[in-house]
């Protein structure tokens, strides 16, 4: 009986207590590995918003419902009532940026930590490297003035982060500096991507071709003219396919797996985009209806006259970059910098597959007579015809005109002025009330 | 546990040999005359106390004996001793008299009335009460014992000193809240730890916001639901730091110890119990709703009022006059121009009256069996028991039935070496109703709104669908209470097992060695099902709509909807203890523990969901619509699995001096597994230290006789507890996303913020104490003051978006609590034909946050400076003259548009967060500031009385709101209360137009702009309560021993009982008791009557 006893306690001493206790919770994981690391930014990629939606709203694409269900939503987006809105009213985001922001830090914070391969961390960093960007792109152009080199060193935007840390405070950055962030973290991701090209249902993450079509992007938004023409060049040489519609009317040039596609990642339309609200005269009288390709396509007419928008929030409809786009931004720059053949040469390259052959040639005719001048006017429309609902044109009215726009709704008028400060979105309350240095 | 005694009793005691010797001999018996074997007979130390010293021997067997199987003993002592000591637990010492010849004695012990057990049993250890240092309270279950009351926990209520009872809801099977010196987390758990003849026990917790409507209606397997009442013996609940920080971690809300029966040696004991019981149809009455007369008129009062407008469609009058198109004409003329016809139809539902009571609830008998036969011999020890307990709650629709089978056997090998086991088996059965998401089907709250004449079926029969419950106005999901009876079910079948298995080893007298195992298997399975021809299934179905070009479609399939939840809880606890236990010169008493004790736990829960269920068939029909993906309503399947380990060493020493001064010393070192957690949390240490003085062994004393126990304590210690969801590192989960179409990719997910500079929280006792008996126990007191601390406690902490959070894990907290507890148990008349005894206790506590970070966006003003369970108030100044409510502001009675500083144009007020809190002042405590209970016994001849009471002295609580200002509507009814609003301090019912000052402004706060809801914490809805619930009388009668013997039975009891019968207090008007005062949603506490008796042969 002693001897048991004794046994018993010597073994109980030397039973490895860690051992006992280490238990690996099922479905927990500390990331380590590259394959972790994979899954864990997929996750950041996985983070969507209604940033582009409800910018959607705020410019002049849709006509709203009043008599639709939940609007109340989005109304006081819609009438630019920043003032006292309807407490039911959408924020825009801002959380969700800085939540992606987060994955997107952790991964670049450990990238000497990662254990796998060498080529597939590179190229995941690369991507948080310009997931990253993206997150800070769309931040500044929602919540701070549109870039101008002149006051951008002084133009309040947003906080950066490029750590996780509790008890720091979060100060603004003006837009120059963001803007400055934006394009660092692209040449890094530049220089670490690997894959020119996503396959298809993988092309919401980033590769070097959506590298530099996000860079001609923010080299544009810049007024970098040269710059923005060089990029898009570069994103060009690894995709120059444009959707023929003449040929394929199955989907819309801006879907994930059009040959145009270079990253399908953001949301911009959703269930209520296509059903509380109609599509405005303004963006209908843009097109030619008979000869304009897009039109059907995008568009379906209800049946009292009015049209509604085909995207919906079917996940086939995430887009960010496509080639179309490179044409436009490579046609506005060499036209802003009086190089207006070239550009025409270009527009029209694109818009050969966009129109029916007849609509095509009364198309050309038409660009051929324009001047410069006109030549810019009517790059702008062609943007907002290419892209509608797409989540360009508020950006694209903040960083071109401004112009004034009338909406009525329920009866009442509601005036943007032209370069009214309501081009700028107010930072969202819980954003001001979590930070005191906003 | 007696050899322990013997060795404590005796190891102190030597004397010599050479006196000359005389033998002692007798029987023990009890007063039914029934012999008890184990009973210890001694010498007692203080006649042998100055002779001792002179030698150093031990020889026990000179010293004392125990009783045999038949109560007998026999002893040789020196002629010198004149009395021997006689004791037994549970019975009152007695010194008998040997100075004569002293052979064939019978010795009747009389069972002790003071609830005072002579050893404290913490679970660990069994602390010889004279050398206690600590906090604790101690009952025998037989004296507190009710019919019809399914766990131990409810009869706790109001009957030890500093545990507050609060019953969740009147439902069969319900858990009671409990609550141990107030609560040391403001987030956690402030469940006690149960503690089954020292195994702590795996368990649920109860939900913090228990009353809650999601909460409420859930059927949960708490610890100790499947432990039957009768099989345990007494429940010991320790307080103090020096108590529970053996326990660990766990224990910083106090621990529960419940001492199971054990056999007894001598003769098979058969005993056999059964009960009726008779649950009270619950008094609906208690809830002063209108009567279909006063529902009419209120209904024609709202029509007649052309300001009010919400839902004004709704109800039967308004049904009746659109029908006949007669509405404006009633609206501008009045009833009296309305034609015969309107007048008729309209008059017929005054004499409409359904009796919601009768619908919902209900008289119900139910009953309860237990047999239990137990005995022994030197070498093994036995009781086993079964029972049966059934009851149908007063809640039509709810109950419980209960098995049980316990089995417990001791062998005693030999001298040294003993083994034990127990199983305690059952199978637990709750029944309820289901109710859906937004709870407005849940009976309690249906009873309050459901209109007077709406009636349940037609005259052929058919259901009768409540019109006014619809989900929009063009959505009425037909719900009828009977069809909604037949068509669905909610069960929990909780099966359980525990096991017990334990060796101990006497190495030498000193050295003790003991090892105790436990498993506890647990195994529930709840379903829900629902018919397809059921509201619940309906409503369902509704979160599968989708529009198609043709329309309103859903992917659920027709059918009916089956959810079944299967959790199977595994753990063992496996504790090895060294104990040593010696005294050297007569004057040093030393206690030595060492111990570790390694847990692991296991918990499974798997739930599914079938639709389109065929009863019938038992089939399901899967769901292939893609939209389902996206619908976690409709998963089809969900398993979790957690395991926990945790390793702990620990040890205890205790030092005695000359039987007055003890001091005692515990440390704990608590390891667990906490993956992701930072490694210098993971071995906690817990430590007490804790004295006592007995003041009554001090020569000093000798003179008071009157006082025959006195001893002071006190003791401090400190706990921690590490809060395992939060990291220092990004700790992810794994997840599935699919981002574009036809991908579907594994993503790890962060599972919260990391917050590397979490610290532990921690928490101080101190704690002190006085025990007195005077008149040789015949008044026994105890007192306790403590103090605990909480600091560093953990919580969410709003923090800036740009970190990619809302809210991490931080330390956030300090709450202290002190209070005072007493407890006074007297023998006030004792005679052979009349006994009373009575045993009171009242305690207090007051909970201070001392410091918590508020957050920036809350409404309600933060808690610190007050108790955790505040209540904050706005405070009305009555009504202007148009009804609206006035408010105080600055010493000024003002408008709602100025005290909220209301805007036109705006959304409401113009306040900003910081204001908003300002609003507010503290109205009271949530928490009792006295609480505590009376329980008084009266024996005459064979007739025993026995009187439970427990009470609760000024708590504050909060009705909800028996009617919205902006809302009061016809289609549902309301509490007569709504018929006096606008006058007094309730405010006017009103509409945007309807008159006053700015009208408008304070009907579009209250009807939607009152983001922080202040109407529903107006003062008009908070009072102070006090009450005293008789919670048990019970008379029982006690057959005569010169019939027993004709019948052959050792004892026979027949017993009737009521409980809950009477409630004196502040009035509680609106609901069904002052312990659920402001829950729409839960049952009512059962009154019940019950007869029985009690048979052992």
């Amino acid at each position: 009986m002693k001897k048991l006893i004794y046994l018993s306690l010597t073994l109980l001493l030397c039973v490895s207590c860690d051992d006992y206790l280490d238990i690996k919770p099922v479905g927990q994981v500390i990331p380590s590995s590259v394959e972790d690391y994979r899954s864990f930014l997929t996750t950041a990629y996985s983070i969507t918003n209604l940033g582009k939606v409800l910018s959607t709203y705020r410019d002049d694409e849709l006509q709203l419902n009043p008599d639709s269900p939940g609007v109340e939503q989005y109304a006081d987006i819609y009438i630019w009532n920043d003032e006292n809105p309807s407490p039911l009213t959408r924020s825009f985001p801002y959380s969700s940026f800085y939540n992606i922001v987060f994955y997107c830090n952790h991964v670049i914070e450990n990238k000497n930590a990662i254990e796998g391969d060498a080529e597939a961390i590179e190229e995941l960093v690369g991507e948080a490297y310009a997931l990253r960007a993206m997150q800070y792109f769309e931040l500044v152009n929602l919540y701070a003035k549109p870039y101008n080199r002149a006051t951008a060193g002084q133009d309040p935007a947003v906080p950066i982060v490029t750590k996780y840390e509790t008890d720091v405070a979060y100060p603004v950055k003006s837009v120059q500096e963001v803007y400055d962030f934006i394009l660092e973290d692209l040449n890094r991701a530049e220089d670490m991507i690997i894959l020119d090209k996503q396959e298809v249902g993988l092309n919401y993450r980033f590769s070097i071709a959506a590298v530099k079509a996000f860079q001609a992007r923010v080299y544009l938004y810049q007024n970098e003219w040269q710059k923005a023409i060089d990029h898009a060049d570069a994103a060009l040489a690894l995709n120059s396919e444009l959707q023929d519609l003449n040929v394929d009317l199955t989907r819309m040039p801006s879907e994930y797996n059009s040959v145009e596609s270079i990253l399908a990642l953001e949301i911009v339309a959703t269930f209520d985009t296509a059903n509380n609200a109609t599509i405005s005269d303004d963006l209908i009288e843009a097109y030619d209806q008979s000869s304009d390709l897009r039109f059907d396509l995008y568009f379906r007419p209800t049946s009292s006259g009015r049209y509604r928008s085909k995207k919906n929030a079917d996940t086939k409809f995430k887009v960010s970059y496509r080639t179309s786009e490179l044409y436009l931004i490579k046609a506005e720059a060499l036209a802003s910098l009086d190089q207006t053949e070239p550009a025409k040469t270009i527009l029209l390259e694109f818009a050969k597959h966009r129109y029916t052959p007849e609509g095509f040639d009364a198309y050309k005719l038409n660009i051929e007579a324009l001047n410069n001048e006109a030549l810019l006017l009517e790059l702008a429309e062609e943007r907002r015809r290419e892209f509608a609902i797409e989540g360009h044109r508020w950006f694209d009215l903040r960083r071109t005109t401004q112009p004034k726009i009338t909406k009525t709704y329920e009866g009442q008028t509601f005036i943007l002025e032209k370069n009214d400060e309501r081009y700028v979105i107010p930072l969202p309350n819980d954003a001001v009330i979590n930070n005191p240095d906003l | 546990m007696k050899n322990l005694i013997f060795l404590i009793l005796f190891i102190p005691i030597c004397m010599t040999a050479q006196h000359q010797q005389k033998r002692v001999s007798g029987t023990i018996v009890d007063a039914a005359k029934m012999p008890i074997p184990g009973a210890s007979v001694y010498i007692p130390s203080t006649m042998v106390g100055s002779k001792s010293k002179e030698q150093g021997v031990l020889d026990g067997a000179m010293l004392g004996t125990t009783t045999d199987f038949d109560g007998h003993f026999e002893l040789s002592i020196a002629d010198s001793i004149k009395s021997l000591v006689v004791s037994y637990m549970g019975f009152k010492t007695k010194t008998i008299d040997v100075s004569g010849t002293a052979t064939d004695l019978t010795i009747v012990l009389q069972e002790s009335t003071e609830n005072l057990a002579e050893v404290l049993i913490t679970g660990y250890q069994k602390i010889e009460k004279r050398k206690a240092t600590s906090a604790y309270s101690t009952i025998n279950v037989s004296e507190i014992e009710q019919a019809g009351v399914a766990t131990v926990d409810q009869m706790l209520t109001g009957q030890l000193p500093g545990v507050i009872v609060q019953p969740t809801s009147g439902a069969p099977g319900a858990p009671s809240k409990i609550t141990i010196r107030g609560t040391a987390s403001l987030n956690g758990s402030s469940d006690p730890l149960w503690v089954l003849d020292g195994i702590p026990l795996e368990g649920e917790d109860i939900p913090k916001d228990f009353r809650d409507k999601d909460n409420i209606d859930n059927l949960q397997s708490f610890p100790i639901a499947g432990l039957n009442p009768e099989d345990i013996e007494s429940i010991t609940v320790l307080k103090d730091a020096s108590a529970t920080s053996i326990y660990g971690a766990r224990a910083a809300n106090g621990v529960i110890v419940i001492t199971t029966k054990n056999g007894k040696k001598g003769g098979m004991r058969i005993n056999a119990s059964a009960n009726a019981f008779v649950t009270q149809k619950p008094d609906y009455s208690k809830l002063n709703l209108m009567t279909s007369d006063q529902k009419v008129d209120f209904e024609l009062f709202l029509a007649s009022r052309k300001d009010l407008t919400y839902q004004k469609d709704r109800g039967e009058v308004a049904r009746i006059l659109n029908a006949f198109n007669a509405y404006e004409t009633f609206q501008d003329n009045g009833f009296s121009a309305l034609n015969p016809e309107v007048q008729n139809a309209i008059n017929n539902l005054r004499s409409q009256n359904t009796n919601w009571g009768d619908q919902l609830y209900q008289m119900a008998v139910n009953q309860q069996y237990n047999l239990s036969i137990s005995g022994g011999n030197d070498q093994n020890t036995y009781y086993a028991s079964a029972g049966f307990f059934d009851e149908k709650g007063g809640t039509i629709g709810t109950g419980q039935q209960r098995y049980n089978i316990t089995l417990k056997d001791k062998f005693n090998l030999n001298d040294e070496f003993s083994v034990g086991l127990a199983v305690f088996a059952s199978q637990n059965k709750t029944s309820s109703y289901i109710t859906g998401a937004d709870s407005f089907t849940n009976p309690s709250r249906y009873a309050r709104n459901a209109n007077p004449y709406l009636r349940l079926t037609d005259e052929q029969g058919n259901y009768i669908y409540d019109p006014d419950l619809v989900e929009r106005s063009d959505l009425n999901l037909n719900y009828n209470v009977l069809e909604e009876r037949r068509n669905t079910n909610h069960e929990l079948v909780a099966n359980s097992l525990k096991s017990i298995i334990n060796a101990d080893y006497d190495l030498t007298d000193d050295l003790h060695f003991s090892t105790q195992l436990g498993l506890q298997f647990d195994f529930n399975r709840t379903e829900k099902f629902s018919d397809k021809n059921s509201y619940y299934t309906r409503k369902y179905r509704q979160r599968s709509r989708y529009t198609t070009p043709s329309g309103d479609a859903y992917y659920m399939p027709e059918g009916g909807i089956i959810q079944n939840w299967n959790t199977d809880v595994f753990q063992y606890n496996w504790k090895t203890t060294a104990n040593y236990n010696t005294t050297f010169d007569n004057l040093h008493e030393l206690d030595v523990m060492l111990g570790t004790e390694f847990r692991r736990n296991k918990i499974r829960e798997i739930q599914t969901k079938g639709f389109g269920y065929n009863p019938n068939t038992l089939t399901t029909i899967p769901i292939t619509d893609d939209r389902v993906l996206t619908n976690p309503l409709f998963d089809a399947y969900n398993k979790r699995y957690t395991e926990n380990a945790f390793a702990s060493f620990f040890g205890t020493a205790s030092y005695t001096y000359d039987r007055k001064y003890t001091g005692f010393a515990s440390l704990r070192y608590d390891g667990s597994n906490l993956f992701g957690v930072n490694p210098k949390y993971r071995y906690l240490p817990i430590w007490s230290v804790a004295g006592s003085w007995n003041v009554h062994e001090e020569d000093f004393m000798r003179d008071f006789e009157v006082v025959n126990n006195l001893k002071l304590r006190a003791s401090y210690g400190i706990q921690g507890n590490i809060d395992k969801n939060t990291s220092p590192f990004v700790l992810g989960m794994y997840n599935n996303v699919s981002i574009l179409p036809g991908t579907n990719e594994e993503v790890i997910q962060a599972l919260g913020a990391p917050n590397p500079d979490l610290r532990w929280e921690k928490t101080t006792s101190s704690n002190v104490g006085l025990d007195l008996g005077l008149f040789n126990n015949k008044l026994y007191l105890t007192g306790d003051y403590y103090y605990r601390k909480s600091t560093d406690l953990i919580g969410l902490r709003a923090v800036p978006l740009e970190s990619g959070y809302n809210f991490i894990n931080t330390n956030w907290g300090t709450v202290s609590n002190s209070g005072f507890e007493l407890s006074i148990n007297t023998i006030n008349i004792s005679n052979s034909n009349f006994k009373w005894t009575s045993g009171f206790n009242i305690s207090h506590n007051k909970s201070t946050v001392e410091d918590i970070q508020i957050r920036e966006e809350s409404f309600k003003p933060s808690l610190k400076g007050y108790s955790a369970n505040a209540i904050f108030a706005i405070k009305t100044a009555g009504l202007d003259s148009n009804g609206l409510p006035l408010f105080w502001k600055d010493g000024r009675t003002v408008s709602a548009v100025e005290f909220y500083n209301l805007e036109e144009a705006t959304d409401g007020s113009q306040l900003t967060r910081q204001e908003h809190r300002d609003l507010y002042s503290y109205a009271g405590d949530g928490a009792p500031q006295f609480s505590g209970g009376f329980r008084n016994t009266f024996r005459y001849k064979q007739f025993d009385l026995r009187i439970l009471s427990n009470f609760i002295l000024n708590q504050t609580v909060q009705a909800a709101p028996s009617y919205f200002p902006t809302l009061a509507q016809p289609g549902t009814n309301y509490s007569t209360q709504i018929l006096n609003a606008g006058t007094g301090n309730l405010p006017a019912l009103i509409g945007s137009n309807s008159p006053g000052f700015n009208t408008d402004l304070v009907y579009s706060w209250y009807n939607s702009f009152d983001a922080g809801r202040t109407y529903e914490d107006l003062d008009i809805w908070i009072k102070d309560i006090s009450y005293i619930r008789i919670s048990s009388i019970r008379l029982s009668y006690a057959v005569p021993d010169k019939y027993l013997e004709k019948l052959k039975l050792s004892g026979l009891n027949f017993n009737i009982e009521g409980r809950n019968l009477l409630v004196f207090g502040t009035d509680y008007d609106g609901y069904f008791d002052p312990e659920t005062y402001g829950s729409l949603y839960a049952q009512p506490i059962p009154k019940v009557i019950s007869a029985g008796f009690n048979l052992t042969f």
